[in-house]
């Protein structure tokens, strides 16, 4: 266990090259320190039984049932497939930015791929978009053989380019993702939440399940300075001269507000909200992110 | 307020620099990446200027380190009237000693006189004076300390200069940082005077108080110089002349008084000759010895004037004479090259001091080549002579390489290595002939009559000279004499020959006197050294190169020269008169009369108005008020005190720029990491 969990960490993780064996040993360490639970994951489940109906397809009808109580009953699930699970991982220039030696887009590469592969492991069909202010790369969900290898390829390639612009690139996507399933977006979200949460909600109105990872850096959350710097915006290039003192009050509590506002957003909408810091081992997100789900299951 | 070295403040120029770090650099913020400027605002920071407010501290300090510093090299001082009684002030007891105070007492009353003004409990300095200014104690206020070091003045045997020594009042009260009082013992002769006035002027805070210790009438006779010749050879006898003069301070319109007077030629101690002559007040009179017999060897001569003298020591003068056999000249040549010229010139000259041997190269290889005084190489040789006239050389040797037309083949200055470009042959058809053009006259194998005039050269073999010195040249520039030093030895290469074929030098009476010169210079008896002034420098060696140590006994019968400077000094000052025993780092054997300046020896007194106008220059009686008047004020000098305002400074901004920066440079600094594509 300690081995494992210490694997876990950011940065250890980043120390190992192939994308894969990071996912497994995030996803594999995680499961065991579950105790490999029988309940978790996203796939296919039983809801109902509803009373048969002339036309309904035979297929379906719980013969089990009909032998206990002569009546024909429908064995209803919640997908009629495996569900499709798409990634939707932001690789804008902000994403770069890293006060420790894991950057945010490698966390959530690392995020990214710990999820397809549980959805790999789960049979279920594991899609891929990365997007900035435009779709740079989009793997369609599939659980064929090698999707895996193709999406953590994908993941692999995504470098943190132009700008974030949540609109377009979520419009396209509207038109790939026809069937329902569970959208993960994985980003800085540096836009306002309302705008944020209005781009999903189309996703939303169509079945999907929405799911938020803010992926944050300890520096963007409690910045430290000593003396006036001047940043430079990594998505922009503007530059202004900033202040510790400005930095240690007014920009907290703008942030703090900022998260605040994206989570409340999201819950009006019905989207699941998780902020995960970089420093913080990547399996205790997607712990908190299960045991969310499990419950609301 | 004023400066001594004002030309320092131009250090604030310096200045500039804080500012520049401060204001220019200041603003050169290095950009930092940071994800977004989405809750950050543009506006100007408090605490931004807050910082900036302590960084203008530390420009402040900066800059007021800099300010002290450049006013601490200028030196400021302010005038300030001196409190009367204070005794600040330094009293600077400075008693003549050259050579003109060992007539009569002088040297003893002035000592005396100087015993008499050592203050009882005053800052005091004392100094002895003659062509430099010697000090013999720090300022102390022991009068013990200074009366026994006056007491140790010891009478010599340099000329006085008071130009110097004003030079040296000059800067006293600067370096002391007090008024100076200056006493100054001497028999202030006008021959020590300065060309200029201006020379002796002393700083506005000295008061010179001159003592002289003098006669109203001195006379002194001396002996002002003797001729002798360095070196008589064979059976040749001396022909020395004397001149003496008689200094007298007495004006009259009548006849000078004359007076008779004995005058001795001692050699080796040993009266040799003895005349009696006859001078005029005032005068000179010749004296002249003829055939003086010279033992062999180094031979100490003096002419001694008999009677008693106030200034005895000047009527004795010391001269030397070497008797040698007539020393010995190898000379090297194949049977294209005769050396009949060259014989011919050398049996010429007046003292006839060299023979010449002629051998063949290869009846030279197997000759001792020491033996011989200096060398000529007629034509080309190689091997094993070759290396043997490098070692000759090398040694302290002198070697003249007479460059025939075969030289040209073989494209190189046999022992120098020096390449030959070409022979260039003088063409009928052309300019028919070459003559010398550029003759440097200064050079002592070159005097005023060897300046070639009229010769015809032609044929010269064209030598690169690369580092030699080039003595003649042709009227084309081809180099016709070329020098070039080797260890402690010298070459010379003559382009052209000493044939009646390849130029018509040996033709012209000049060549002679030019063979005469040669030959001394490549002997290294061209020196004159044998005859010096006190003051004088004792050539031991000619350049640093070799460690062979170097040896001088002084008239004291001491060893004058330290392990140190044995092997490695070039010259050594004589300051004794003397004689000197000298050996040289090249091994040579000198022995040198040292005299002193016969100037001293004219006693005649600076006029009264000059000496006025001398005293006047300084302050007058700066720190002793006279009836009842406020005394000039004086200038005192500031610099302790800036000194300790820029240590105080420094110590702060220390501290502060410890406070700033090294939490600036602590800061952390996010790092973008981008993968690599």
């Amino acid at each position: 266990m300690g081995t494992t969990q210490r694997f876990l960490n950011p940065s250890v993780l980043a120390g190992i090259a192939h994308l894969e064996l990071v996912a497994k040993t995030v996803v594999d360490g995680f499961i065991s320190g579950l105790h490999r639970s029988p309940d978790f994951g996203f796939s296919q489940e039983f809801a109902e039984y509803r009373m048969y109906s002339p036309g309904d397809d035979l297929r379906h009808v719980d013969w089990n049932v009909y032998a206990r109580t002569d009546r024909c009953y429908l064995k209803r699930y919640l997908g009629e497939t495996n569900t499709h699970v798409t990634v939707l991982l932001d690789a804008s220039a902000s994403m770069a930015f890293a006060s420790h030696p894991t950057s945010k887009i490698d966390y959530a590469r690392y995020l990214a791929a710990s999820l397809e592969y549980l959805t790999h492991q789960q049979r279920d069909a594991g899609g891929l978009v990365v997007f900035d202010d435009e779709i740079r790369d989009f793997v369609r969900p599939s659980s064929r053989q090698g999707q895996l290898q193709r999406i953590l390829h994908a993941i692999e390639k995504a470098e943190p380019h132009a700008r974030t612009d949540f609109a377009k690139p979520f419009l396209h996507l509207q038109q790939f993702l026809s069937r329902r399933g569970l959208v993960v977006v994985i980003s800085d979200f540096y836009d306002e939440p309302a705008r944020v949460v209005n781009t999903m909600l189309p996703l939303r109105y169509r079945g999907n399940e929405v799911i938020l990872f803010h992926v944050l850096d300890p520096e963007e959350l409690r910045p430290k300075l000593k003396a006036p710097a001047l940043f430079v915006d990594m998505e922009t290039e503007d530059a202004m001269e900033v202040s510790p003192d400005y930095a240690q009050r007014e920009y907290r509590d703008k942030i703090d507000a900022h998260i605040k506002g994206l989570r409340t957003e999201a819950e009006k909408a019905g989207i699941d909200y998780f902020m995960v810091e970089t420093s913080r081992p990547l399996d205790e997100a997607l712990r908190e992110y299960l045991m969310v789900r499990q419950g609301r299951m | 307020m004023g400066f001594f070295a004002p030309w320092f403040l131009a250090g604030i120029v310096a200045a500039g620099l804080p500012l520049w770090i401060h204001l220019l650099r200041q603003h050169k913020n290095t950009p930092r990446p940071f994800a977004s400027l989405m809750f950050f605002e543009r506006r100007t920071q408090s605490s931004i200027k807050h910082r900036r407010l302590k960084h203008y501290l530390l420009l402040a300090l900066r800059l007021a380190m800099i300010l002290l510093l450049a006013l601490l090299f200028a030196n400021p001082f302010i005038r300030r009237a001196p409190v009367p009684g204070s005794g600040k002030k330094l009293v600077f007891i400075a008693v003549d000693h050259s050579f003109s105070m060992r007539y009569g007492d002088h040297l003893e009353r002035a000592k005396r006189e100087a015993l008499a003004v050592v203050p009882p409990n005053e800052l005091a300095q004392a100094a002895a004076i003659s062509d430099r200014v010697e000090l013999l104690t720090q300022p102390v206020r022991d009068r013990a300390a200074l009366e026994a070091a006056i007491r140790s003045i010891a009478p010599g045997d340099a000329t006085s200069s008071y130009a110097e020594f004003a030079r040296f009042l000059r800067a006293l009260p600067k370096n002391s940082g007090l008024p100076v009082e200056a006493h100054f013992f001497s028999d202030l002769q006008k021959s020590a005077m300065p060309a200029s006035f201006a020379d002796l002027a002393v700083a506005p805070q000295v008061t010179l108080q001159l003592h002289a210790i003098n006669e109203n009438t001195p006379s002194n006779f001396a002996v002002q110089s003797v001729t002798a010749p360095a070196r008589i050879f064979g059976n040749r006898k001396a022909r020395i002349q004397a001149t003496l003069a008689n200094f007298s301070a007495e004006q009259s319109s009548a006849a000078p008084a004359t007076t008779s007077r004995s005058c001795t030629l001692l050699i080796n101690g040993k009266p040799a000759d003895s005349k009696t002559v006859n001078i005029a007040a005032n005068g000179r009179a010749e004296v002249e010895f003829n055939d003086i017999e010279m033992p062999y060897g180094a031979n100490r001569g003096e002419v001694r004037i008999d009677g008693a003298d106030p200034l005895k020591e000047d009527n004795r003068y010391f001269f030397s004479i070497e008797r040698a056999d007539p020393a010995k000249v190898l000379y090297i040549h194949d049977s294209r090259q005769s050396p009949a010229y060259f014989r011919a010139a050398l049996d010429a000259g007046a003292e006839s001091a060299f023979e010449m041997d002629a051998l063949t190269p290869d009846q030279a290889v197997n000759t001792n080549l020491s033996r011989y005084a200096y060398v000529v190489l007629s034509g080309q040789t190689s091997g094993a002579l070759e290396t043997n006239l490098q070692k000759y050389v090398n040694g302290g040797g002198g070697l003249l390489i007479v460059l025939g037309p075969a030289s040209t083949a073989v494209g190189r200055v046999p022992v120098t290595g020096a390449r030959i470009l070409e022979g260039r042959y003088s063409t009928r058809e052309g300019d028919r002939y070459q003559s010398a053009a550029a003759v440097d006259s200064t050079h002592p194998a070159l005097d005023r009559a060897a300046a070639f005039d009229g010769v015809k050269f032609f044929y010269a073999a064209k030598v690169e000279p690369a580092q030699d010195r080039v003595l003649a040249k042709l009227s084309d520039g081809t180099p016709l004499l070329v020098e070039h030093h080797m260890g402690e030895g010298r070459v010379l290469t003559l382009t052209s020959g000493f044939d009646n074929v390849t130029n018509d030098l040996p033709l012209h009476a000049l060549f002679v006197p030019f063979v005469e010169r040669l030959s001394r210079y490549l002997e290294g008896g061209e020196t004159g050294q044998s005859n010096l002034r006190v003051g004088g420098a004792i050539e031991l060696r000619k350049s640093k190169e070799r460690g062979a140590a170097a040896d001088v006994v002084g008239p004291d019968g001491q060893r004058a020269l330290s392990l140190k400077e044995a092997a490695s000094a070039l010259t050594l000052p004589a300051t004794q008169e003397g004689f000197y025993d000298v050996r040289t780092a090249s091994g040579r054997r000198e022995l040198i009369a040292v005299n002193a300046d016969r100037r001293e020896s004219d006693l005649t007194p600076i006029p009264a108005e000059t000496i006025a106008l001398w005293r006047g220059t300084g302050a007058t009686n700066a720190a002793q008020p006279v009836n009842g008047e406020q005394p000039e004020p004086v200038p005192e000098s500031l610099w302790k005190y800036v000194l300790v305002a820029l240590l105080a400074v420094a110590a702060v901004e220390s501290w502060l720029a410890d406070r700033f920066t090294p939490a600036a440079r602590e800061e952390p600094k996010p790092e973008v990491r981008r993968q690599a594509a």
